[in-house]
């Protein structure tokens, strides 16, 4: 008769490597699906706050990008804040252009009435569905875009 | 069928630790959506501000909002969120010298998720910051 010891230990084997993917789709997916959420309520906010401030000049440009630093909506579950946001302006929310801040003689400032807000730089680490082939981190980009008179959403 | 006993002990945990952290997500997920979605209505509304009772009905407005989905709910509207209630919405408006609105706070306070086998309890997150792009009307009172 055939000894069948450590039959439990390949089935555990294998169960592990299904239950890594099953706790990686739970976990890591609902990460992602949170980061998602909250990159897309900060640009929603931070596109606002930009166009709020634009009123025709290169100063209120400026003080668009510093609306959207201030803002203190943070991802991760609520604790870190937002870096790498992108600010850029468009005449008319098709071409657009991300001056560099501080630029004192802008194309056209008083032109512009879109500001889009990109936070492309939250790198989720992923923990479990990393065991099984999935990637180290995950990128959730949000964009939205606002406009002036009246200020609104326009994407 | 000792080294099945084991295994399965394993086996439980680590789907028990799932479901607890998995709902815990989704629930913290449909949080985050309430906050924002309440917080942008809450930035696009008129501030009427006639006096400290019509900023309270406001923020009622706001606190429903974020809860039921709709600043006027019906007397048997579920909550979007599990449990939720409108007095574990925390509303603050950042004003400016003259008292005009500036910004509006939306937060969640001392909700506890009970997945079960933990419960999680969440104070002051999630929390969005809007502008405030609405009208102010000082002297208006709320309907």
């Amino acid at each position: 008769m055939k000894r069948q010891r450590g039959f439990v230990l390949i089935v555990m084997s294998a169960c592990m490597f299904l239950l890594l993917a099953v706790i990686g789709l739970a976990f890591d997916l609902g990460r992602v699906y949170i980061t998602r959420n909250e990159a897309q309520v900060f640009v929603d906010a931070a596109s606002l706050a930009a166009a709020q401030q634009m009123d025709g000049t290169s100063a209120g440009l400026d003080r668009a990008r510093g609306a959207v630093r201030r803002l203190p909506d943070r991802w991760n579950l609520g604790t870190e804040a937002f870096s790498g946001v992108q600010v850029e302006f468009s005449p008319d929310n098709e071409h657009w252009d991300s001056q560099p801040e501080g630029d004192s003689q802008p194309k056209d400032a008083a032109a512009l009435h879109f500001v889009r807000v990109t936070a492309p730089d939250n790198h989720l680490a992923i923990v479990f569905l990393r065991a099984v082939g999935g990637p180290e981190s995950f990128t959730v980009p949000a964009r939205a875009v606002a406009a002036t008179n009246p200020v609104r959403l326009a994407e | 069928m000792l080294e099945l006993a084991i295994s399965a002990g394993v086996l439980v945990t680590c789907l028990a630790g799932t479901f607890q952290f998995g709902y815990t997500f989704y629930v913290y997920n449909q949080l985050v959506s309430a906050v924002g979605n309440g917080a942008r209505y809450a930035a696009q509304r008129t501030y009427r501000a006639a006096t400290p009772d019509d900023i309270d009905r406001g923020n009622a407005a706001i606190r429903n909002m974020v809860v039921y989905g709709d600043a006027r709910p019906l007397p048997d509207a579920a909550p979007a969120v599990a449990g939720l209630k409108p007095e574990q919405v925390e509303v603050q408006w950042i004003a400016s010298k003259g008292g005009a609105p500036e910004a509006v706070d939306v937060s969640i306070r001392d909700y506890t998720v009970d997945a079960i086998f933990r419960a999680y309890t969440f104070d002051g997150k999630p929390f969005v910051e809007f502008p405030f792009i609405g009208r102010y009307a000082p002297a208006e009172r709320e309907p």
